[in-house]
């Protein structure tokens, strides 16, 4: 097992946003996460992240404790998570916001020898960083954009550009935070070919959305949470066809 | 190669005898080292820190006073001043980065380190001889080849110490900025929060741009008091940090070597225009008003086209 989530609960004040959650990751799977808007989807990411630490519970990442380990040190242990809303670097240009997060790639290759590129003496660190985020970009349909600022993107290629951040990272486990929400029917097209060509190479996703139809086609496993908890897990088609499941989405009775 | 820009420099005693244009140049070599230094941690890193000026003086009395106490050089007082700043500025740094003080909590902060470290020089007579400050009676000595060694006198003299120091501060703080760590520094600058979820340790790269800029300003205060023979404690004062962001702000904050033209403007002002110290502070507060509202990106950046800073 990749990563275990064990009894994972965060309470913001009197809100339970995740509640005695567990589930498990195997290395190559696609992992699709349901559950209506404000199910605790994002917090749960957050929490795998870092970003946020749980109330109780545990993460345990390759027989490694995760809980209390800072963001950055979860990215340069392999997981890295997309945003909801694109979080870019604005100003630089699309090829720009990629080399900056070829930064955790550098520092696998070279360590601290890293920090001897700054002298003179001593060659570029990062001679073959051009051609690696080219192939990013080419993967993520962005090589047209390469020299474009960040921020003058469409809102999809916003979304396309933070894959390709994450990607750089060269994540064992990638989380997806509503990738496909705010695109075009195109773009989602080009989101599923990119994440089926990611999962061919090896790498681990965990996607949450709460549209059903793209997720439901792509994701080899499916869990729904509601109001912070499990309510179903299996194979998508059936999860979905799920009584209880049907009953957080539509509401009692509609069914 | 940009660095061909300041070959020309190198001859400018040899054009020029009038010993006031060489003293502005002198004092803009000196005071630019301080303003480059300070834009790595601003203009590079985001972070507007009040704590430069107090990096400076610190440095010009653990210079002088390791030279008076313990007998050693210039150089080697130089370097005690700058280990003394790289330690001071670590544990400052470490304090304000771990609380992850953002903007304007950040240069409150420093500026209330910066005048803890006035107080304590001010108050400490026997040391520091207070409000009167010091008189240096000691002299840097360079080795020049085919004269031994001699101590750095007069104007020419001092003319190619400080321009040799400020194109090496230059040059170290282009491979700083134009290297990955200057992608990490622009990371924070931009979007932290982001380059945390990147695999970026954000404490650690605001920690070193912090140092690395203190550094510089180490560097400049050595040269700087010894090259007026006096200090005192003006040195930590909020001015001195008022006008070092006024020259990176003028110069243009986006290129490393810009503050120098911010620097030279500041410094040639008072000799152009005569006017006493109260005016001279108001005329910066609205060169650098006029500045923000004008030309957002300086003097160089209205020359040069646009370049991304990662």
């Amino acid at each position: 097992m990749l990563l275990e989530v064990r009894h994972l609960t965060k309470r913001f004040g009197g809100l339970t946003a995740v509640s005695d959650l567990s589930f498990g990751l195997d290395a190559g799977e696609i992992i699709g996460v349901f559950g209506p808007n404000g199910s605790g989807k994002t917090t749960l990411l957050n929490l795998i992240s870092g970003v946020y630490t749980p109330t109780a519970g545990e993460l345990v990442w390759k027989d490694e404790a995760l809980v209390g380990r800072k963001p950055h040190e979860i990215a340069a242990a392999g997981i890295v998570k997309t945003f909801q809303n694109p979080q870019l670097f604005g100003e630089l240009s699309v090829f720009e916001n990629v080399a900056i997060a070829g930064h955790l790639r550098l520092k696998r290759q070279a360590g601290w020898r890293r920090v001897a590129t700054l002298f003179p003496v001593r060659a570029n660190a990062d001679d073959d960083l051009a051609s690696r985020i080219d192939h990013v970009l080419r993967l993520c349909r962005l090589d047209a954009f390469r020299d474009v600022p960040a921020a003058s993107l469409s809102y999809g290629g916003e979304k396309m550009l933070g894959v390709a951040l994450a990607l750089m990272c060269e994540p064992v486990l990638l989380l997806l935070d509503e990738p496909g929400s705010g695109l075009g029917h195109d773009e989602l097209r080009n989101l599923d070919e990119v994440l089926r060509d990611l999962r061919a190479h090896g790498t681990t996703l965990c996607v949450i959305d709460h549209r059903v139809g793209f997720l439901g086609k792509l994701a080899d496993r499916a869990i729904v949470i509601h109001h912070g908890a499990k309510i179903a897990e299996g194979r998508p088609d059936d999860v979905l066809r799920d009584r209880a499941v049907i009953e957080a989405y539509l509401g009692r009775g509609d069914a | 190669m940009k660095f061909l820009l300041a070959i020309p420099l190198f001859f400018v005693p040899l054009a020029v005898h009038d010993n006031v244009v060489l003293t502005i140049l002198i004092f803009t070599y000196l005071v630019g080292i301080l303003a480059v230094s300070f834009n790595l941690i601003f203009g590079f890193t985001g972070q507007l820190s009040l704590f430069h000026a107090a990096a400076f003086g610190l440095s010009a009395y653990a210079t002088y006073l390791s030279m008076v106490h313990l007998g050693v050089s210039f150089w080697v007082g130089a370097l005690i001043g700058v280990l003394f700043v790289t330690l001071i500025s670590i544990a400052i740094g470490a304090i304000c980065f771990r609380f992850k003080l953002r903007e304007l909590y950040f240069a409150i902060v420093t500026l209330a380190f910066s005048e803890l470290i006035r107080l304590v020089i001010l108050n400490w007579n026997s040391f520091t001889n207070g409000s009167l400050g010091i008189n240096f009676t000691l002299t840097p000595t360079l080795w020049v080849p085919g004269r031994g060694v001699i101590p750095v006198a007069g104007t020419i003299m001092w003319y190619y110490l400080s321009l040799a120091a400020v194109v090496a501060a230059v040059f170290a703080y282009s491979r700083i900025v134009h290297s990955w760590m200057g992608r990490c520094f622009a990371s924070i600058r931009l979007n932290d929060a982001l380059a945390d979820t990147l695999g970026i340790n954000v404490f650690r790269y605001k920690l070193v741009s912090f140092v690395a800029g203190n550094i510089g300003a180490a560097v400049a205060g050595s040269l700087y008091s010894f090259y007026i023979s006096y200090i005192d404690p003006n040195y930590f004062s909020l001015d001195q940090s008022l006008a070092i962001i006024a020259m990176a702000l003028l110069g243009g904050r986006e290129f490393v070597a810009a503050p120098i033209v911010g620097a030279l403007v500041l410094t040639a002002l008072p000799h152009v225009i005569n006017v006493n110290a109260e005016a001279r502070l108001l005329i910066y507060g609205l060169i650098l008003i006029l500045t923000i509202l004008l030309m957002p990106r300086g003097i160089v950046g209205l020359l040069v086209r646009r370049r991304h800073a990662a």
